[in-house]
């Protein structure tokens, strides 16, 4: 394999001295000047910055694109087209010697060098009509350094290209044949045409050269390392996997050659980690920088470290992880690398906010001080060093660390729009997911459904191919949360089987979804009663979930739940303690916190002690109310005016309900609707019993006694209770929650019997009855289900 | 020679094939597969094995007895017997050693059959050494001896390390040499004290080591007794033919040979390598050619002849049939590319580096190939580096080392030119390339006496070539001694009019038609002539260079009709006329110098001072007229005694 040369390259200067000999029509020039130039494009920019350039040509241009080109136009010689001048001149290198001769040549069509004397006049004379290509246009430099890079060639690299190039024009013989028939037969070797067996030999001086391999010669190390940043780049930025064909066609190029180019042993690096092959990935990182070592010294020492401490994290060795990224930084520190110490320390905020436990217990503790601190610094360093991708990532996490706190939202709105702005002033593709991401996230927060999922639509729509894998993920994720809590939990499965399948090659990812999935069917098994489900999802993300700190709390609240439902209260309170105490320990999330407070307050709500859950649900609508949680608000109203029934106080309890439930309708959350509307038809039996205002007993015995005689009023909060009663039932009943059905359906009996109507009660007890069997009987189907889909 | 009988053809296929097996058994790997390749290239079609002939008859059977060639080795069959007996007993660790030197393991082959520890320099001879080497055969002997030798070249090479670099100075010794020779010393005077002789084998190592210290006429002596004791060891004419650097020594040496096949290849051999291009051996080649009509090394030899008396297409063809036929033989291609280099055959030479390259790329011969088609596409750094790899892998390689001097004037480097050129004669004296390189290296750094000496080595090794006599001469004239500087150019003009009388063709090459002399050589002396102030010899020289022009009369011509016409105009011949003219100016000859002026302005060449020319001979002969109008008014005035 060559440095640089490849036939193709051959082919594209052949193309040059054509246009430099000006026979090329004007007509044409265009045309042919810019398949040079899109061609170009990927030799010039490969090793420069902008490496994006590279996505969309090709490396390998096939004779044919040549011939497809070049036929089309016709030439400046009277009778001919381009095709056949390109095929003299492509035929015209007919030995080693001549291949020399044509890289010699290529100096004819370079204008001269400011030092290099004007002497010899008539040379210019007769070069009048021939175009002189400026030593520095893009056609200059790639002529000069196409013949650096054939002087720098061993002479048995020359005969290697000199035998791919005779491959690689293999398919135009016949053309040439028919153009030229008075020409002798040797299609081979000019130089020993004159001998009697010179096929035989030319077909020995072949012979090592192995020309039935396709690949062979066609690839310079130039290109190859160029696809190796291209996929380091993929790897590293947007964490996807090489696909398999891609892998297969790269073995084939690179077999031929000895020199491995240490940057595969990167992209081999990346791979296994992301397929989650933890030794293959140390050992490939470690064979990188023993190959990279010894040509770019100890400079990269530390970027190897910061990888190594990555996948320490990544596998989850925490006190590894530490210790080797307080030698990054250090080593950073040494060589003075801004860039690496301001990425170590952004990513030990990040593992410390992501880990907080874990990272207590790795002495890490007094490293950046506060979190508050650490961030502040890196924003100053950031502003200082003109690192905008650094001070955007800084604006998001500061955001981020102000939701987390419970700060109000707009401080952390205008540090998103910041960032938004640096993002584009600045092209920083990176940071356009996170950042569309955590305003999704801000929009849930406050309430703006819709919003939240057009801004993950977004993310999904537009910025796919810029972001990374894993914010596309949670975006998906979102998604089919939304979907699920809107009670369209078909429609958030196929999200979920709609995922490229590709996503699951990278460990990571896989078990990401696999977990979230199961979380969503763990909620719905939850609300379907569907005991074998819930006792299997139960076990199964429980090992699931642990990697991720908030699939974690999310699975943690539906156990509780689960314990809830089980009317297990001893142990839900315990779980409640548990969780609340992990939580304590560190700053979380304030989000996670009211979590707690709502569970605990409809703890207590169940247990029939309303009382002790009253502050608790008090606190928590403080607390979101303060921090525009406003989800968590309505639902700890909720709580509230379940307690506010409760205790008789209706009317209030049916005034917060009626301003509450339009709020909640916009949230999505039909739980929630559900039951708001369960606690309103309550609220309204209650006012319609001040009213009856029967002597303190058990409600049902007088009603069962005394005729339906109410005054209107009663009759009003009794069909408004029904009403809603209606809808709480609709709500269940697409939540699939049995309990929910079956507590609407009592209720309905209860009110159809307060209000005299037996036989009506008794249907609906019947549908109570039904919905129970039913539920029971479905238990059978969804056991298989559930045991399918995990 | 023509036409072997088939007995005899039976019985030197079987020396061959038996020789093969010898240098096998020894490790003398290229004079294994010389003696191979000369045993292929019997005709095959006459060399039927009769039924029942084994071609494992080994050496000493009774076919041996009538053999017409070689002489009957005086060995008893006593002693063979003997040497039989011990090689079987010491079979086992024969085999040992012979797997270890295949291995390269020249150490530990050695220490198979000797003690650890050689006597080294003047130690004393320990009393058990020539008692344990008494004991071994002489095979196993060779081989362990052999393989301490290699052992010691081995090290030498690894200490000299970088080409050219400070520790390569050429000085480094074989530091095993005086070991090797003190214990074949020993060995010989006790075989001989036992009036026996040995197998031949170990009188070539012995030579082999006398000739590496430089001790050369032992040595010669030694390689003779090898070749009589067994005369198809190429190995040992090889060397012989290296310490010869004359003809005469050739002729004076060739009685000393067994009259045999083998001497006559040596002789045609050394013959090629003394540049004698003479009909006499291409005439000694082409009887062998008849009993080895495919031999590759044969034909190399007569195409190097042809190359020597320059007639480069003949050596060309020549090679480029042993091209075709045998595309991955290596050897020698290093000269073929030398004959493309002259030729300027520059896609053919790329070709052959192409193939050479194909087949190995780590030959010295290929390095040699490649570097010179770079020389002859002028990127001399290249060249350099491939004749420096020549060298890394073989530092005995003669023409990378003259070569790489080559490249090394040419980027105007003369340290490393002179260095270059002097390993090069270093390694064998009969390079005249070298030598020459070495004289034009001095010459550009102006030190004309140096010069003129190595001139004058170029020369005697060529006695033939006008152009080492030119270079003696024109040394001759820098330095002053006009006399000799003459008398070398005069043997220029014999040289070149000889190699046209003593090849009778030369197609194109420098030499010019019958009876031409070269005008250069002509104008040097003149000029030299003109020093010396002998004004009279310098002009008749100065006509003749004239005369070149014309070439000869008519009549001189052999063939008559064909073209072989003078050298026609050129600047040399230009300035002799316009010297002449000058000359004949001086001399008062104005008609003469008139004509050739206007010569010079038909010519065009140097027409302003030929104009000039005219006009003051024009001026003068008006100025004489006018004399002479004014002499002969005087004349009349006197006559008629007229008195003013």
């Amino acid at each position: 394999m060559t440095r640089y040369l490849t036939p193709q390259k051959i082919g594209l200067l052949c193309l040059i001295s054509l246009y430099c000999d000006g026979v090329v029509p004007s007509v044409s020039v265009i045309p042919v000047l810019s398949f040079i130039l899109s061609h170009l494009e990927v030799a010039q920019f490969s090793s420069g910055k902008s490496k994006e350039r590279v996505i969309g040509y090709g490396f390998f241009i096939p004779i044919r694109d040549f011939e497809n080109l070049t036929m089309a136009h016709s030439s400046s010689v009277p009778g001919r087209t381009l095709f056949d001048l390109f095929l003299n001149k492509l035929w015209s290198i007919n030995s080693l010697d001549s291949l020399h001769s044509f890289f010699d040549d290529l100096e004819q069509y370079l204008a001269k060098g400011r030092n290099v004397p004007h002497d010899v006049d008539n040379s210019e004379l007769s070069n009048r009509d021939r175009i002189l290509l400026s030593r520095t246009s893009p056609c200059g430099a790639y002529v000069r350094r196409a013949q650096l890079e054939f002087t720098r060639l061993q002479f048995d690299d020359a005969i290697k290209l000199w035998a791919a190039f005779f491959k690689y024009r293999e398919p135009t013989t016949t053309a040439w044949k028919r153009r030229h028939p008075g020409t002798r037969t040797s299609v081979n070797d000019a130089s020993i045409q004159d001998l009697d067996n010179s096929h035989d030999l030319f077909s020995i001086a072949m012979a090592n050269l192995d020309i039935d391999d396709d690949q062979t010669g066609l690839v310079a190390a130039d290109d190859i390392e160029a696809i190796l940043d291209f996929q380091v780049q993929r790897l590293q930025r947007l964490g996807n996997r090489i696909p398999d064909e891609m892998k297969s066609q790269f073995r084939k190029m690179l077999t031929p050659s000895v020199a491995t180019p240490s940057l595969l042993h990167f992209v081999r690096f990346f791979d296994a980690w992301r397929a989650g092959d933890y030794t293959s990935a140390f050992d490939n990182l470690h064979r990188y920088f023993d190959y990279t070592m010894h040509n770019r010294d100890k400079s990269y020492y530390h970027y190897a470290l910061l990888h190594m401490a990555i996948l320490h994290a990544d596998f989850g060795c925490f006190d590894e992880a530490i210790a080797t990224m307080s030698e990054t930084i250090a080593t950073a520190r040494e060589n003075q690398d801004l860039n690496c110490l301001n990425f170590s320390l952004s990513w030990l905020n990040h593992l410390n906010k992501a880990y907080p436990k874990r990272m207590k217990g790795t002495e890490y503790g007094g490293m950046i001080g506060s979190e508050r601190e650490g961030i502040a610094f890196l924003k100053a360093k950031a502003r200082e060093s003109k690192n905008y991708a650094l001070l955007s990532s800084t604006l998001l996490s500061e955001a981020k660390l102000r939701l987390s706190n419970g700060d109000t939202a707009p401080k952390a709105l205008e540090q998103l729009f910041q960032s938004s702005h640096l993002n584009i002033t600045h092209r920083i593709t990176n940071n356009f997911g996170t950042q569309l991401l955590m305003l999704s996230a801000l929009y849930g927060r406050i309430g703006l459904q819709h919003l939240s999922t057009s801004y993950c639509d977004l993310i999904l729509d537009c910025y796919r191919d810029h972001s990374p894998v894993e914010e596309a993920l949670r975006a998906i994720c979102r998604n089919a949360f939304t979907a699920a809590q809107a009670g369209r939990f078909t429609q958030a499965m196929s999200i979920f089987q709609s995922i490229d399948p590709d996503v699951h090659r990278t460990l990571k990812f896989h078990q990401y979804l696999i977990s979230f999935s199961g979380l969503l069917k763990l909620r719905r098994a939850l609300r379907r009663s569907d005991i074998t489900a819930i006792s299997h999802l139960l076990l199964s993300l429980r090992a699931g979930c642990a990697s991720d700190p908030d699939l974690l709390f999310q699975f943690s609240l539906l156990e509780i739940e689960h314990r809830l439902r089980q009317q297990d209260f001893p142990l839900a309170l315990r779980k409640i303690e548990d969780v609340n105490a992990d939580l304590e320990n560190a700053d979380t999330d304030i989000y996670q916190r009211i979590h707690l407070l709502i569970l605990k307050a409809q703890l207590w709500a169940k247990v029939d002690r309303p009382e002790l859950g009253f502050s608790l649900a008090m606190r928590a609508a403080a607390l979101s109310w303060r921090s525009r949680i406003l989800p968590a608000l309505w639902e700890a109203l909720g709580l509230v005016v379940g307690i506010l029934n409760e205790m008789g106080e209706c009317e209030a309890a049916r005034g917060i309900l009626a301003s509450t439930i339009p709020h909640a309708i916009e949230c999505g959350d039909l739980a929630l609707v559900a039951h708001l509307h369960g606690h309103m038809a309550t609220a309204h039996i209650g006012l319609a019993g001040k009213y009856i205002s029967i002597p303190s007993s058990s409600p049902s015995t007088p009603s069962r006694a005394t005729t339906p005689d109410f005054s209107p009023p009663v009759l009003t909060h009794l069909s408004r209770a029904e009403f809603f009663l209606d809808n709480a039932l609709e709500c269940y009943t697409h939540l699939e929650d049995v309990e929910g059905q079956c507590e609407c359906l009592m209720k309905k009996s209860i009110v159809a019997r307060v209000r005299g109507d037996e036989g009506v009660s008794e249907d609906w007890a019947q549908r109570y009855l039904d919905t129970r069997r039913k539920a029971e009987e479905e238990f059978g189907e969804d056991r298989g289900e559930a045991g399918m889909r995990i | 020679m023509t036409g072997l009988a088939k007995s005899e053809l039976l019985q030197l296929q079987l020396h061959l094939q038996t020789a093969t097996i010898a240098c096998t058994d020894r490790c003398l790997y290229q004079g294994a597969k010389w003696v191979a390749e000369l045993l292929n290239a019997l005709p095959t079609s006459s060399v039927e094995e009769p039924p029942g002939y084994g071609s494992d008859t080994d050496i000493d059977s009774p076919t041996s007895e009538h053999q017409p060639v070689t002489p009957t080795p005086e060995r008893g069959l006593n002693g063979d017997l003997n040497e039989r007996k011990l090689e079987q007993k010491e079979m086992k660790r024969y085999l040992l050693a012979k797997t270890f030197f295949d291995c390269r393991e020249f150490d530990r082959c050695a220490s198979v059959f000797l003690p650890k520890t050689l006597p080294k320099g003047q130690a004393i001879p320990n009393p058990t050494s020539p008692h344990s080497s008494a004991n071994l055969s002489q095979k196993a002997l060779f081989l362990a001896l052999y393989g301490r030798y290699m052992a010691g070249e081995k090290r030498k090479d690894e200490e000299s390390e970088m080409i050219l670099g400070p520790q390569d100075g050429g000085v480094t010794i074989n530091k095993e040499l005086n070991g090797i020779s003190l214990t074949l010393e020993e060995w010989f005077s006790n075989r001989h004290s036992r009036g026996l002789e040995g197998d031949g084998w170990l009188e070539y190592l012995y030579g082999t080591i006398l000739a590496k210290s430089k001790n050369e006429d032992l040595a010669k002596k030694w390689f003779v007794r090898s070749v009589h004791l067994y005369p198809y060891n190429w190995g040992a004419w090889l060397e012989l033919s290296s310490l010869i650097s004359t003809v005469e020594e050739l002729s004076l040496l060739t009685e000393q040979l067994p009259q045999n096949i083998m001497t006559f290849i040596f002789h045609v051999y050394s013959s090629q390598e003394l540049y004698q291009s003479t009909e006499q051996v291409h005439n000694e080649l082409t009887q062998i050619q008849n009993i080895f009509p495919d031999s590759a090394f044969l034909k190399t030899q007569r195409a190097l002849l042809f190359y020597h008396s320059k007639d480069y297409d003949e050596a060309e063809s020549i090679f480029s049939q042993l091209l075709q036929s045998d595309p991955h033989r290596i050897d020698s291609l290093d000269n073929y590319s030398n004959i493309l280099y002259v030729m300027e055959l520059r896609p053919k030479l790329a070709f052959v580096a192409q193939l050479a390259t194909t087949t190995d790329k780590f030959r010295p011969e290929t390095c040699c190939v490649v570097g010179n088609y770079y020389s002859l596409k002028s990127e001399h750094e290249k060249a350099v580096m491939y004749f420096r790899r020549a060298l890394t892998l073989d530092r005995n390689f003669l023409s990378a080392w003259t070569l790489m001097g080559h490249e090394y004037v040419e980027m105007k480097n003369t340290h490393a030119a002179i260095e270059s050129y002097r390993r090069a004669v270093d390694v064998n004296r009969k390079d005249y390339r070298a030598w020459y390189g070495l004289g034009q290296t001095y010459e550009v750094l102006e030190m004309h006496s140096y010069a003129l000496f190595y001139y004058q080595r170029a020369a005697s090794l060529r006695p033939y070539d006008p152009k080492m006599w030119q270079a003696v001469g024109s040394c001759f004239g820098k330095v002053g001694k006009l006399m000799n500087g003459i008398r070398a150019y005069k043997r220029a003009l014999v040289a070149g009019s000889y190699y046209d009388g003593g090849t009778g063709n030369s197609f194109g090459s420098e030499g010019f038609g019958g009876g031409i002399l070269d005008p250069e050589t002509l104008y040097a002396i003149a000029l030299l002539y003109e020093r010396l102030d002998d004004r009279e010899e310098c002009a008749a020289y100065m006509e003749l260079v004239l005369s070149q022009e014309e070439g000869p009369e008519e009549d001189d011509l052999l063939g008559g009709g064909n073209e072989r016409g003078g050298v026609g105009v050129t600047p040399t011949t230009s300035k002799a006329r316009m010297w002449l003219a000058r000359w004949e100016f001086m001399r008062g000859g104005y008609q003469r110098s008139m004509e050739l002026a206007n010569e010079l302005c038909q010519d065009g060449v140097e027409v302003e001072d030929a104009k000039a020319l005219v006009r003051d001979i024009r001026a003068r002969l008006e100025s004489e007229k006018e004399d002479g109008t004014r002499a002969a008014v005087e004349e009349v005035e006197r006559k008629f005694g007229r008195k003013t």
